[in-house]
């Protein structure tokens, strides 16, 4: 009893105080020495989901952004479009107009941040997902699901292009492949064969690097009458399919290496992911900065208030009129804006109702479009220096762009006309049925602007604005159509899909055979400039046409601190991060 | 009872599935997950919108939909198979991962802020509830209401403009310039007075006292660079604890029980000859270490009123446990505040610390004190935003529970045999005011989890509000489900909570 009275709290205070002094830490010491280079912090709207953007689910802006800081490609796109090719990584040379042939070799300096080299076997694997060579699957036409065979490769861009050419001829000791196509492909100056690395995907479904490597050059192109499944190469593809998608940092450092001068190094979910200097990087693009950290900030003026607090050094939000007036009180701040790569647009319906083979009442409507009133109320606000948009084919800011707006006729439709509307009409007061999104405000905004000024003019117009406009898109119940393109801005395959007469972006039942021959003709086409004049000669016609009119190129901006310098603004999706090896911090 | 709990699982059960299918209804309707693609001019356009059809399954009516999703949903029942599937979103990413994420950034948020606001709401509520129809009553209403009515989105921004820019900007030169140490003084005067009351002479005494004792303690800040290297040192520490010990004294026992007063003293003293030797331990010391201590203050201060205690055991450890904790934490604070200078050297926070955006400093290089200060500079905000609007309530919601008890004729009876004033407003008004707030508090709790959509955008927090928010949006369905799944059987669950616990509290209410 006595025993127990002392006993049992002494005994409960030694163990106690064990465990007190079991559980302390050690000093976690100084923080390491600021290097040379110092941190950049970069926010950004979404949150990284994969380690790689070019599978259908993965296709998303900030996946795009992570693969731009880690991986190196043949070429880049600067601010302009301009392809600049980095032959650090590896050069692209074409060796034969007829037939089409491409040779793709990489130089010695490319390797994996584990330390692979990168070669011939990789660019492989990139082929086989970009071509979809082996895929057999035939698809059901109503469902448009898969009814036979195989789709091996969830690759989230087109296969058509680089599914022309033949299986590549590896050379060079394994360090180059060559591709020869068996129709010319016009956009085969944007084929960049690498992706993931083989090694990796092989490990990870299970199959050796030679078994992989084997099948990738032996296995026969797919056919959809006879298809065969090869199972080596459903191993690779459904795990490239899949095993780079991530909510966390995976433990296996494998998923996510780096070809390129960053790597990444942690990643907290929800919060931030951090870049750091790739030791194995040996190639040109080397950068200034030592650490890039990216936050996840969903809400534009949160970002502002971050920038302004400190807490972070370039924002690239998701803006408003509002963001751009904050960020142009705050000091110390440089805020850049431009264009983004999609623009709200009007299209006629050709092939139903009013303006069916009537190409006065079109021009007679189009003159009625207040185009730089449209302007001013939504985009003037966020990029002062926004000017009426002129061509339905090139980007403001591109050669071909400054080409086509001498010519195609645009400048007509400056300015509301309506006497002139008036005078076409003769009289007539057809209605125009105008279909639109009634949740996105500056498609209300437009629609109404555009119903006050075409009235004047003796139109009817009616309000088929609706909630489900998507589909209702080419059905026929509409006259007039008010919705955004979107676009990569670069590449010429978009052309006959929208313009042509079976492409299948037509909505508008537009079909000129002149446009289609044009259009095919430009498929075939290598040579950039020539590429350019075609679709000069395609944009002219689209506006003696009446084909409609662009309204705006949705404004961007980004912004960053005085402390960071070679921020440049960029138009796509690469986004801010386009040109970090160029950035630095004072 | 058990018949009663059981009968209502069986009804929540088909209350969830009821409510689940008529939720993934609504959210596959919400929205047309294709429009992305109209608007696209890729060449591949046609085979994406397959894809993606295929991904959500977009080609089977949305109620067979929702039996296939229910199918991978039931499985989450069957315990330790590890086989819930509830779908992956669009993106790919499962959503059993993206839900323990999601919980805990929101459950990081609205935390602090809800058990803050309900002591700090049901405290001012009983007070201005004794002081009914006088200025601090008619200022507490006045107060709860325009904070009641404000937008969060409003508050968050002014907030992050005063409290993160403006103290940061302050803090390059922390000196508070003197016509607002005037002001802050006059202000912080007038609200003792109010609280205290009583007759002119009173009045005007504490209106002096608080009014230069503040002026005093502001002065000093400017004067000892406070603001860069603010600690409490021992003999704040000790004023304090006495201060605390005073409050518990008065409250539970009376100021004049000597055992209590001896009681306090002991625990008081304790903590201020603990807080000379804990200090090297505290340097070392990791979350467990403070747990461990934790416990230990816990022991000390019950034994303390174990031993003191006599007759009124029970009383003295009450006393002895809350003294010790309360003036522990103290110390705590200290070693928080000792780590502030640190933490503003840091080359990642460049001198700026209240924070805007996010819960933390990316890659912030620190012990648990520098840790711990970085995350108070990062909640700071948001909990200050959700605590300002939802204190509110719990003000109104305990003033009016206190005013209704206090009306009751066993309140008049209890001062009519002579009970004292403390005795009856403790014992008898405000154990019973507490047993509506009850329902409140947990069904509160039970909310918790629903995220604060609005808060989370402003300050960048990825939680469950965020997470609904996406999945509405395009709309994505498997997400949007995983949030409701959670957030419904929270309400169920804490509704079955409030509804024992009422009828634990209160005797007259029985559960069949």
């Amino acid at each position: 009893m006595k025993i127990n009275r002392i006993g049992a709290p002494l005994a409960v205070a030694t163990i106690a105080a064990m465990a007190l002094v079991g559980c302390t830490t050690t000093d976690p010491g100084e923080e390491p020495p600021a290097s040379t280079g110092g941190t950049i912090t970069v926010a950004e709207v979404n949150e990284l989901t994969a380690f790689t953007s070019s599978t259908s689910d993965t296709n998303l802006d900030m996946n795009g952004k992570f693969i731009g800081y880690t991986r190196s490609s043949f070429f880049y796109l600067d601010e302009a479009l301009n392809l600049i090719p980095d032959t650090s990584f590896g050069t692209v040379e074409k060796t034969s107009d007829e037939p089409l042939t491409v040779k793709y070799t990489l130089a010695d300096t490319a390797s994996w941040s584990d330390g692979t080299a990168i070669t011939a076997n990789d660019l492989l694997l990139a082929w086989a997902a970009q071509s979809g060579y082996f895929d057999d699957a035939s698809l059901d036409p109503e469902t448009g699901e898969v009814a036979s065979g195989t789709r091996y490769f969830d690759y989230a861009g087109d296969t058509s292009g680089l599914g022309l050419a033949d299986r590549p001829v590896v050379g060079d000791n394994n360090m180059s492949i060559t591709l020869t196509y068996s129709e010319p492909y016009a956009d085969w100056q944007l084929v960049n064969p690498i992706d993931a690395p083989l090694h990796v995907v092989a490990d990870k479904a299970g199959v050796s690097v030679e078994d992989a490597v084997d099948a990738l050059t032996t296995a026969p192109r797919g056919d959809a009458a006879n298809p065969n499944e090869n199972a080596t190469i459903k191993a690779l593809a459904d795990t490239w399919n899949t095993v780079f998608t991530a909510t966390s940092l995976p433990s296996d450092s494998s998923l996510y290496l780096s070809s390129a001068a960053f790597v990444l190094d942690s990643w907290t979910p929800k919060q931030s992911i951090t870049l750091v200097r790739n030791e194995a990087y040996k190639g040109d693009l080397v950068p200034n900065v030592d650490t890039i950290v990216v936050r996840f900030i969903g809400d534009a003026q949160a970002q502002v208030t971050a920038l302004q607090n400190g807490e972070v050094d370039i924002i690239n939000p998701q803006a408003s009129a509002d963001t751009i007036a904050s960020l142009q009180a705050l000091d110390g701040v440089t805020t850049l804006t431009g264009d983004q790569f999609s623009y709200d647009h009007l299209d006629i319906t050709f092939n139903t109702g009013v303006f069916q083979n009537a190409p006065d009442v079109r021009e007679a409507f189009l003159k009625t479009i207040p185009r730089q009133q449209i302007l001013d109320a939504i985009v003037t606000p966020q990029n002062p220096e926004a000017q009426q948009y002129d061509s339905q084919i090139f980007f403001p800011g591109t050669a071909g762009y400054e080409e086509t707006i001498k010519s195609n006729g645009a400048d007509a439709y400056h300015e509301v006309d309506i006497e002139g509307a008036k005078a076409l009409l003769n009289g007539a007061t057809p209605t125009v049925r105008i279909l639109y999104n009634i949740n996105n405000p500056n498609r209300v905004a437009a629609f109404q602007a555009i119903q006050a000024s075409a009235q004047q003019a003796g139109f009817v117009i009616e309000d088929a604005g609706a909630e489900n406009w998507g589909s209702l898109l080419g059905s026929g119940t509409y006259d007039a159509s008010i919705f955004g393109w979107i676009s990569s801005g670069v590449g010429v395959g978009g052309v006959p899909q929208i313009f042509g007469t079976t492409g299948g972006g037509n909505y508008s039942g537009y079909s000129n055979a002149e446009v289609d021959r044009l259009a095919n003709l430009l498929q075939v086409t290598l040579d950039k400039d020539e590429q350019d004049a075609i679709q000069v000669e395609i944009d002219k016609l689209l506006w003696a046409d009446g084909y409609g009119v662009p309204l705006f190129v949705a404004p961007g901006v980004m912004a960053h601190s005085d402390s960071v310098s070679g921020v440049v603004y960029y138009p796509g999706q690469a986004g801010v991060g386009w040109n970090f090896w160029e950035w630095t911090k004072s | 009872m058990v018949s009663f709990i059981a009968r209502r699982l069986v009804v929540s059960v088909l209350l969830i599935i009821g409510a689940a299918f008529i939720m993934y209804v609504l959210t596959s309707l919400a929205g047309d997950p294709l429009e992305e693609f109209y608007q696209s001019r890729l060449p591949n356009r046609e085979q994406l919108m397959a894809q993606r059809i295929e991904r959500l399954q977009l080609n089977v009516p949305v109620a067979l939909r929702f039996f296939l999703w229910l199918g991978g949903a039931a499985k989450c029942l069957i315990p330790f198979a590890d086989a819930c599937d509830l779908g992956l979103t669009v993106q790919g990413q499962p959503v059993t991962e993206l839900l323990p994420q999601a919980m805990g950034a929101t459950l990081q948020l609205v935390t602090a802020a809800t058990v803050l606001a309900i002591i700090i709401g049901i405290t001012v509520g009983i007070v201005s509830a004794l002081r009914q129809y006088t200025t601090f009553d008619v200022f507490v209403t006045f107060l709860s209401f325009l904070l009641y009515s404000l937008p969060s989105f409003w508050v968050g921004v002014l907030l992050k403009e005063f409290v993160a820019i403006g103290f940061n900007n302050f803090l390059r030169d922390p000196v508070i310039p003197i016509p607002w140490v005037i002001a802050i003084a006059v202000g912080t005067g007038l609200l003792w007075v109010g609280l205290i009351g009583g007759d002119m002479r009173r009045r005007l005494t504490v209106f002096g006292v608080s009014t230069l004792a503040t002026a005093a303690v502001l002065v000093y800040f400017n004067l000892s660079n406070w603001f860069i290297t603010p600690a409490l040192g021992p003999v704040v520490v000790l004023v304090m604890s006495a201060g605390i010990g005073l409050v518990m004294v008065a409250l539970l026992a009376g100021i004049r029980n000597r055992r209590a007063l001896l009681t306090a003293g002991i625990s008081v003293a304790i903590t201020f000859v603990v807080y000379f030797l804990v200090q090297p331990l505290l340097n070392i010391s990791s979350l467990y270490t403070l747990m461990i201590l934790a416990a230990a203050t816990l022991v000390v201060g019950l034994l303390t009123g174990f031993f003191v205690g006599g007759p009124d055991r029970g009383q003295m450890m009450r006393i002895g446990a809350f003294t010790a904790v309360l003036s522990a934490g103290l110390i705590l604070v200290d070693r928080y505040m000792r780590a502030w200078p640190t933490y503003m050297g840091l080359s990642s926070i460049r001198g700026r610390p209240i924070a805007t955006v996010g819960a933390e400093t990316p890659n912030l290089v620190g012990d648990i004190w520098v840790q711990g200060v970085d995350s108070f500079t990062h909640l700071l905000l948001p909990t200050l935003t959700l605590m300002l609007i939802s204190f509110a309530a719990y003000t109104r919601y305990a003033r009016a529970g206190m005013l209704d008890v206090l009306n009751q004729d066993y309140i008049r009876t209890a001062r009519a045999k002579g009970m004292p004033e403390r005795v009856v407003i403790v014992r008898h008004a405000f154990r019973n005011s507490l047993i509506p707030i009850a329902t409140i508090v947990a069904a509160d709790f039970g909310a918790l989890l629903g995220g604060a959509i609005i808060t989370e955008q402003v300050f960048a927090f990825s939680g469950m509000g965020a997470m609904f928010q996406r999945g509405l949006s395009l709309p994505d369905p498997n997400p949007v489900m995983g949030y409701f799944i959670v957030i419904a059987v929270m309400a169920i669950l804490f509704n079955l909570i409030a509804d024992l616990t009422y009828s634990a509290l209160d005797p007259r209410v029985r559960t069949r």
